[in-house]
């Protein structure tokens, strides 16, 4: 029997550390796009990123402008920022360490590690590339000690369910955000906007699959890909029916039926994603598609808490 | 990090100019060769070089640090994580000695848990004269609620700390102190002796040392045997006050090894005197819990109403019959400093039996015979706060300025009942390595073994955690004031 405390740190600790994995990436492919492109489109390209991990207006009461010093000095370490990868491992790692008796052993000297290893990176003052770079393996380690050591119980479902989610999530906005930018923002240069598109397409590792699949870029097919396809592990499709399958294993509910809000919700988008074509989605408005996905992560998310973590005890 | 390795020459010896001095010395005799029991460890030691020795030193710290044994201090706002520094060079006791400590431990537990079923049950002792009541019941900890409670098994303390100090000018052994509510630092002595397997695997070869490890399973036994629902397998948690509490990877650490649920106070809930754990799939009944919160933080209802980490409602199912609690409510009437003076006068009354294990000369601050011996004597004395433990409420006379001693001749006045007071022991010491001389030094220690209970016969996992003062001629061993710990042998066969 698993107690509901354990669940719930167990799902954070998916969340966060994929928070972290997301927002490293999105830093870092940014950052090399940028080293090519003319200084002036700066702040054009940084305030995006901003805006995808969800803290705009935080990041503007402390900074004027969003450079690349000031995006990594937010999105890196601050503690301003309860989204920081910092922030984040540090959250992972305390979740970790409450549970330490339920997790493998590998599992937490793993996380407390990947944490004192950014410590030390950043009493030595390295660099966006080489910090972003641990974190990335850091994530990577993370799903393979995951995979390797974790036994597939309820446990494994439920980071399983947070990882998922937060990916899902992620990858909805990071394509809101840049779709906004690029296609209805009318600033910006043709070349720059591929450019754009394929640092998109790389932040997700989506970037040699897109290749493979389409060769030309352009932004319909990026979207389809990212949201549509079945086989790319960053696409929201095979994240939603991820999360489906945990919540399945978790309540022993049967494909076609709903044991709570949470399933019910996670199988209504996942219908979506894989009946609906991307003609469909772009006539009904990107944006809206986009946002209703992003909503229905949301609220997934506070009902897995209602459901198997904070329920009401009469006594 | 690798200047202390560098600054002083690799190629000297560590026990280069050791001087046991006129303190016993566990491992070195007088004449500065190494006492038989301690002689196979020392020619390891002895020809190793320093660098060797760092190197297996920084590889230690490593271990504790890659698995998250830290405690953490506070002080600079941000919650700095600090290992607990844990010295290489064990302490090594020869079989016949422990023989004798062995003897006297599970003399002294029974002996106390006599105590605890006499006064929360027909209170023959106080009845006989042999301990004073206003002193019993005068205690911090004595819980009236207990009074004709009757507990699972009859078992109070299930589990037992008892400090013990070896005495330089006898080289006898003493009892300092007893810890009978939830004694802490087991974890200590199973990881210590895990890191030191790693990397002095050799030394292990040659020394015979007697293995720890099965305390956990020794404990969940007896935890099991408390279970109220007969039948079924119970349902054993531990209870932890949660991740900031000091002793938290101790929580985590021993659940882990017992296989048993860690739970906080939140994760409890009480419905019709039955404890329950939330799960994810709803309410599992729980049996028996192994309880790391204090009496006054166990259940909001019952005794400190602004407690977070408690069970709203324990204490009626506890009455009730539906759940036990290791240790029982109420063991700190039998860990009381002032009690602890009266502990071999209860060997004898329960017992019939001569106590093996003397304790340490104690004044009783309530008497005032002893009272005013004390306050004439203070620069000589160690006073302690009955209640507290881990240092806390202390004097060290010898060592303390005017100011201090002053304040506290003003407290033992004010609430002499609060206050013994104890000569100063001189403590045996243990080589010990110094990385700002990077040489072995002799620092003074103390130990305490664990001892379980189980209603029958007291279990001792050989050995116990050594607690070292590492600052030079400090006689204070607690973590928070600079202490370290050691591995601890007892070897199997006498040498």
């Amino acid at each position: 029997m698993m107690l509901s405390r354990i669940a719930d740190s167990l799902f954070w600790i998916g969340r966060y550390m994929e928070r972290a994995d997301n927002t490293a990436r999105i830093l870092d492919v940014n950052y090399h796009m940028l080293l090519e492109q003319p200084p002036d489109t700066y702040k054009l390209r940084w305030d995006p990123l901003i805006a995808i991990t969800g803290e705009r207006s935080r990041f503007y009461k402390t900074y004027e402008e969003a450079s690349a010093n000031t995006a990594f000095d937010f999105l890196g370490y601050s503690e301003e920022n309860p989204n920081s990868i910092f922030q984040c491992i540090m959250l992972a790692r305390e979740n970790a360490r409450t549970i330490r008796d339920r997790i493998s052993r590998e599992l937490w000297e793993d996380i407390n590690t990947l944490y004192h290893k950014i410590i030390r990176l950043r009493d030595d003052g390295g660099g966006l590339s080489r910090f972003c770079e641990v974190i990335r393996r850091g994530g990577h380690r993370f799903h393979g000690v995951c995979d390797a050591t974790l036994p597939r119980d309820e446990g494994w479902h439920f980071v399983q369910s947070g990882c998922v989610l937060e990916r899902a999530e992620m990858t909805a906005r990071l394509l809101d955000v840049h779709y906004h930018q690029l296609v209805e923002g009318s600033t910006i240069l043709t070349e720059a906007r591929s450019h754009s598109w394929m640092a998109v397409l790389k932040s997700v590792a989506a970037y040699e699959f897109y290749k493979r699949q389409y060769s030309q870029i352009e932004p319909m097919k990026v979207a389809e890909l990212l949201l549509l396809d079945a086989r790319h592990p960053r696409s929201v499709r095979f994240n939603i029916s991820a999360l489906q399958s945990s919540l399945y294993a978790i309540s022993g509910s049967v494909p076609g039926t709903y044991a709570n809000e949470a399933e019910r919700l996670t199988g209504k988008a996942h219908e979506r994603l894989t009946y609906d074509n991307i003609e469909e989605i772009f006539d009904q408005g990107l944006h809206n598609f986009l946002t209703e996905l992003q909503l229905t992560c949301r609220t997934v998310g506070e009902q897995i808490t209602r459901e198997y973590f904070h329920y009401a005890v009469a006594s | 990090m690798s200047s202390a390795a560098s600054a002083h020459p690799s190629n000297r010896l560590l026990f280069e100019g050791y001087d046991p001095g006129t303190f016993y010395d566990e491992l070195i005799a007088p004449d500065g060769k190494p006492r038989p029991c301690a002689a196979a460890m020392y020619e390891q030691l002895a020809s190793m070089p320093l660098e060797t020795f760092e190197e297996r030193r920084k590889l230690a710290d490593l271990s504790y640090l890659v698995q998250g044994i830290t405690f953490t201090v506070y002080a600079d706002g941000r919650g700095t994580e600090r290992l607990f520094p844990f010295d290489l060079v064990p302490r090594i006791i020869p079989r016949s000695e422990w023989d004798t400590i062995e003897r006297g431990l599970a003399q002294r537990v029974m002996a106390l848990n006599y105590y605890l079923q006499d006064i929360y049950g027909p209170q023959r002792i106080l009845k006989d004269g042999i301990i004073p009541r206003h002193l019993v019941y005068s205690c911090k900890h004595f819980r009236r609620e207990m009074v004709g409670l009757s507990v699972p098994r009859g078992i109070y303390v299930h589990i037992a700390g008892i400090d013990l100090v070896r005495d330089s000018s006898t080289g006898q052994y003493l009892v300092l102190e007893d810890n009978a509510r939830s004694p802490s630092g087991i974890s200590y002595v199973l990881e210590n002796r895990l890191v030191m397997r790693r990397t002095f695997a050799q030394a292990f070869e040659v020394c015979e040392v007697m293995p720890v490890d099965h305390y956990p399973a020794e404990l969940v036994q007896i935890l099991r045997s408390l279970s109220p629902r007969s039948g079924e397998r119970p349902n054993i948690v531990l209870l932890t006050p949660g991740l900031y509490n000091s002793a938290y990877f101790e929580h985590c650490f021993l659940a882990q090894e017992m296989g048993i649920e860690l739970v906080e106070g939140r994760d409890l809930v009480v419905v019709d005197d039955v404890v329950f754990m939330k799960t994810i799939h709803g309410l599992t009944r729980v049996d028996v819990i192994y309880r790391r919160v204090d009496d006054d933080f166990l259940d909001p209802l019952a005794f400190r109403s602004d407690s977070l980490v408690g069970v709203p409602g324990l204490m009626n199912a506890y009455r009730a019959g539906n759940i036990a609690l290791a240790n029982a409510i109420g063991t700190g009437v039998a860990d009381d400093k002032a009690i602890y003076a009266y502990v071999p006068d209860f060997i004898k009354y329960y017992l019939g039996e001569d106590p093996i294990l003397h304790n340490v000369d104690t004044y009783l601050c309530s008497r005032p015979d002893h009272l005013s011996y004390v306050l004439e004597h203070l620069p000589e004395l160690v006073v302690k706060a009955v209640g507290e433990s881990g240092g806390y409420g202390m004097l060290m006379g010898p060592s303390s300025d005017k100011k201090t001693i002053a304040d506290f001749r003003e407290r033992l006045i004010a609430d002499p009942r609060n206050y013994i007071a104890q000569p100063v022991i001189p403590l045996s010491r243990v080589p010990s390595f110094d990385p700002s001389t990077g040489t072995m030094s002799a620092r003074h220690v103390d130990l305490r073994p664990y001892c379980l209970y189980d209603g029958e016969k007291v279990t001792i996992v050989p050995g116990g955690l050594t607690r070292v003062a590492l600052q030079r001629g400090s006689l204070v061993v607690n973590s928070s004031q600079g202490g370290g710990s050691k591995d601890t042998w007892v070897l199997r066969g006498d040498v």
